[in-house]
């Protein structure tokens, strides 16, 4: 900026520094143009004024023309209403400049050629011819009076001849009178002055004519400014007979009045031939110092008038430049306010308008940053809740979803926003009859609902409590609808086990006491009586006590079982190997069950496992004793149990699989198989796999069981591989810790 | 047959353009050369001898005037004929030095009352009248024991050398005038130096 500031004040002094140098050329000029001696002297400086003037606005104007033509080609805002303001200063200032510039030619050339007249001329011709006459007619006086004295001294003795000379000058009129003999040897010489000098010798053009024998007269111009007439008649000396050849050479005065008339003629013809000569050379000369005027002041004139449309369109610029940026969302943009004009009004109305909208965006960000701080902090209750939200638009477009939607419905929907419901549920079984069943209600007309519904899925079913209320939507919207559900297929599930718990222990102590003493009182009946007894009686004696005995066993085992059910000891965590106890019970059955494949697959890099290794292989124990017996009379029985570890949702975990090809699970009970006294098999108890679920959440694990597709049942169990992944289940469900707190 | 390609129009356009320049340089050159021939001062010949301890210079000057100078000159105007003289310093490791400069003045003005020429020295006054031009410049032309420098201003043991030249002064007239001038050849009248080695 500071360089900027910098760069325009340079150029503006520059550009002023080449105005005040033309134009104080051109005032020198019009000074020193009448006044030849100070145009002399000051010609240099104002040439080198007017070169150096002309060479800075050169170069401004053409730095200003560049820059001008840069900022047009690239669209700089203002350029175009920049260069048409130039050019029509510019046109503005050429016009009357070329007019002026025109008739001040057309008035130098006139007006110089009215100095020359025809009249003038032959008038001053015809002076100089009648002076010519006049001074022709002296010359021919003067000669004549020559010839006289040299016709004289022809015959005078040489002892006479200053003394002749003298008195024949100045019988004559002459001022000055010589006679030069053989060689230019002057013989006499008579002068009027009494300083005169000695004569000189016969100039050539004299001494040549003398020898021709032809008189010499001319009219001779004095250094004293004056003029005089000198002739010169050679003549053969006849006084000793030597007919010697003598010149007399005689300088005749003018008198002062006509040698004023004469120089004064003389003087105004030359001046008039002067000033016809140089005529043209006049012209040319004005006119080039007017054409050199006019270009000095059709640079200024240029240069100022990129000057006053630089400053026309600077404010327009800034408005133009304040208005893109207002544009692109600075309004902190102030505009310099440069006059009181209307320019300068409307640069106030833009600044208070950037100052109004500046102040509205602060407000409209603040109530923005509110909204969206509550907006966040639902986010994030929503997220929390383990309760599913799901907000539809009024065409059933997924609004917002919170993530337990997703893990209720067994898809992810936080990232769905703006697809329909319907379409995002198409092969997702849960999704889709939890769509359907609220479509119905919707498409029904009822907009606030409430039900328990219940989703059957590979793994189970589950049970959703959903209240469906109508959405406040904006004023060109159509109301939508969230739909609030929680799935309390846990819930049900552990009031179930703790029902079947409480009913295992008051079986277990109800039952269990008397079956004692029913079985001690059979074996003293059996004892006491049997051998007293014929052999029929007593067979018949030993066959009802050993009946009584054997069912009071089995009761006895069925009443351990629930008694093992509704029992909670406390967990006996240690690090163990599960692959090692996996073997171990596996080889258990290999030996027992002979007509079942037993296949283990087992992941050789599972570390040491965290847990209670008690439980854990009761769970094997159960499921594999559950498979087993599920294949009783199978004819190619095989189990699979697979051991493995995996990372789920970031937390460690190890997983058991049994998979069987027995008949699997009847339809309808695969979400039952886990409750007590469900089972499919003629002998089960239905209390094993209820056992293997209680062990399984113990260990804050998840199990699941389904039917395979190629046929046989597969259960799978997944848990935590140590006690720092076990705290993270926990975090994860509070409500299943929860649970198992309760429990224990 | 193959359009012409802009570069080949292009081309041609160059050449013409060179053409017409190479023309009007051509034109510009016989110009001056004609310039050249219309006027001419040259030194024909000089020399110096001492006279009383002075030496005085002899030279013949060929003396021919332009047609715009001789115009001039019937036209009233004066013209003034400049003899210049140097007195050169020979010097045997450094640049030759001026000692002396002094020049001679000579106006030739043409009287047509008399329709004489008269030639006068501006130095010492003297002044002539001649009845044709030809007598005239024959006259300036022939320099006769003009003298130039006493010896003994000069170094004894040193060498010195003369050098004369002639030219057409234009100092007398109006800067604005002298302007023009400056670019019409015809009053660019001067001669080269004639020099010579001064004898003692």
């Amino acid at each position: 900026m500071v360089v900027r500031t910098l760069k325009r004040i340079f150029f503006t002094l520059m550009g002023a520094a080449g105005v005040a140098l033309v134009l104080a050329a051109l005032f020198l000029l019009t000074q020193t143009v009448q006044r030849s001696d100070d145009f002399d002297r000051l010609q240099d400086v104002i040439l080198a004024i007017n070169i150096a003037g002309g060479f800075i606005l050169i170069l401004i104007l053409i730095g200003n023309l560049w820059r001008l033509f840069h900022d047009y080609r690239e669209n700089v805002p203002g350029a175009k209403l920049k260069a048409r303001m130039v050019g029509m200063f510019v046109g503005l200032a050429v016009l009357p400049l070329l007019v002026v510039f025109y008739f001040s030619i057309q008035f130098i050339n006139r007006g110089i050629d009215s100095w020359f007249n025809v009249q003038v001329e032959e008038g001053l011709d015809n002076a100089l011819t009648l002076s010519r006459a006049a001074i022709e007619f002296r010359k021919r006086q003067y000669l004549f009076a020559t010839n006289q004295v040299a016709q004289k001294l022809a015959n005078v003795p040489d002892r006479q001849l200053v003394y002749e000379l003298s008195m024949l000058r100045r019988e004559s009129g002459a001022s000055e009178m010589t006679l030069y003999g053989d060689n230019n040897r002057v013989l006499a010489t008579s002068s009027d002055s009494a300083t005169a000098s000695m004569p000189k010798p016969l100039t050539e053009e004299v001494a040549l004519q003398m020898q021709q024998n032809r008189p010499f007269v001319s009219l001779e111009p004095l250094n004293s400014g004056n003029a005089e007439i000198r002739t010169a008649v050679a003549f053969a000396y006849r006084f000793n007979r030597s007919r010697e050849s003598r010149t007399v050479q005689a300088h005749f005065p003018i008198d002062e009045r006509l040698g004023n008339m004469i120089s004064s003629v003389e003087n105004s013809y030359s001046e008039y031939q002067q000033l016809v000569f140089f005529r043209e050379d006049l012209k040319d000369l004005l006119t080039v110092t007017l054409t050199f005027v006019l270009l000095l002041s059709l640079l200024a004139a240029i240069y100022g008038a990129f000057v006053l449309s630089r400053r026309l369109v600077a404010p327009i610029q800034d408005l133009v430049a304040g208005t893109r940026a207002v544009a692109m969302g600075d309004f902190d943009t102030k505009l310099p306010t440069p006059t009181r004009d209307e320019i300068g009004f409307l640069i106030s109305s833009f600044n208070d308008m950037t100052q109004r909208l500046a102040t509205a965006r602060r407000e409209a960000t603040m109530s923005q940053a509110l909204v969206e701080a509550e907006r966040t902090n639902l986010e994030v209750i929503l997220a929390r809740l383990s309760t599913g939200v799901l907000a539809l638009e009024s065409d059933l477009k997924i609004r917002t979803a919170n993530q337990a939607s997703g893990s209720i419905l067994g898809v992810n929907l936080e990232n769905r926003s703006g697809e329909g419901i319907r379409e995002v549920a198409k092969g997702m079984p849960l999704l889709e009859q939890f769509v359907d069943i609220a479509c119905m209600h919707l498409d029904a007309g009822e907009t606030e609902w409430r039900e328990q519904i219940v989703l059957r899925g590979e793994v189970g079913r589950r049970v959703l409590t959903c209240a469906c209320t109508t959405l406040p939507g904006d004023d060109d919207k159509a109301p939508g609808y969230v739909i609030v559900f929680d799935d309390i297929t846990a819930l049900l599930q552990a009031q179930r086990d703790a029902a079947w718990g409480e009913v295992a222990r008051r079986l277990a102590h109800e039952i269990k006491n008397p079956l004692t003493p029913i079985q001690l009182s059979a074996e003293r009946m059996r004892r006491k009586y049997l051998n007293t007894m014929d052999a029929e009686e007593a067979q018949i004696l030993d066959r009802a006590t050993h009946t009584i005995v054997q069912q009071v066993e089995a009761m006895k085992e069925m009443v351990n079982a629930f008694s093992d059910y509704a029992r909670a000891p406390d967990m006996d965590i240690s690090r163990f190997d599960i692959d090692k106890l996996a073997h171990e019970i596996v080889d258990l059955y290999r030996a027992q069950e002979s007509n079942v494949e037993i296949v283990l697959t087992s992941d050789p890099t599972i570390p040491m496992v965290e847990g209670d290794a008690g439980r854990v292989r009761q769970i094997l124990h159960n499921l594999i004793r559950n498979a087993v017996e599920a294949l009783e009379g199978a004819p190619d029985g095989r189990i699979d149990v697979q051991i493995g570890a995996a990372e789920i949702d970031g937390v460690g975990m190890f997983q058991i699989k049994v998979e069987d090809n027995g008949p699997g699970f009847s339809n309808g009970s695969v979400s039952q198989i886990f409750d007590p006294y469900v089972t499919t098999k003629p002998k089960g108890t239905g209390l094993g796999l209820a056992i293997v679920k209680k062990l399984v959440e113990e260990h804050v694990g998840t199990i699941s069981a389904k039917n395979r597709s190629d046929g046989g049942a597969m259960i799978s169990i997944r848990l935590p591989l140590n006690e720092a992944a076990r705290e993270m289940m926990i975090a994860k469900a509070p409500g299943r810790a929860d649970n198992r707190r309760e429990r224990a | 047959m193959s359009r012409p390609t802009n570069n080949a129009r292009m081309n041609s356009w160059y050449r013409s353009a060179i053409a017409l320049l190479a023309v009007l340089l051509l034109g510009t050159g016989l110009a001056q050369d004609s310039v050249e021939r219309e006027g001419y001062f040259e030194v024909r010949s000089a020399g110096t001898q001492v006279v009383d301890g002075v030496h005085t210079l002899d030279a013949r000057l060929q003396l021919v005037l332009s047609s715009e100078a001789l115009a001039a000159l019937d036209s009233g105007v004066t013209l003034t004929i400049e003899l210049q003289m140097q007195v050169i310093r020979v010097k045997r490791f450094l640049p030759d030095s001026v000692d002396a400069e002094l020049a001679t003045r000579f106006e030739l003005e043409y009287r047509p009352l008399s329709q004489r020429y008269i030639v006068k020295n501006l130095n010492s006054a003297d002044q002539d009248s001649f009845a044709t031009l030809y007598s005239a410049l024959n006259s300036l032309g022939r320099v006769q024991g003009l003298p130039v420098i006493d010896d003994e201003l000069l170094l004894a043991d040193r060498e010195y050398r003369l050098r004369v030249r002639a030219m057409l002064n234009t100092q007398q007239y109006p800067a604005s005038l002298r302007l023009l001038f400056f670019w019409r050849g015809q009053w660019q009248l001067q001669s080269e130096w004639y020099e010579w080695l001064l004898e003692r």
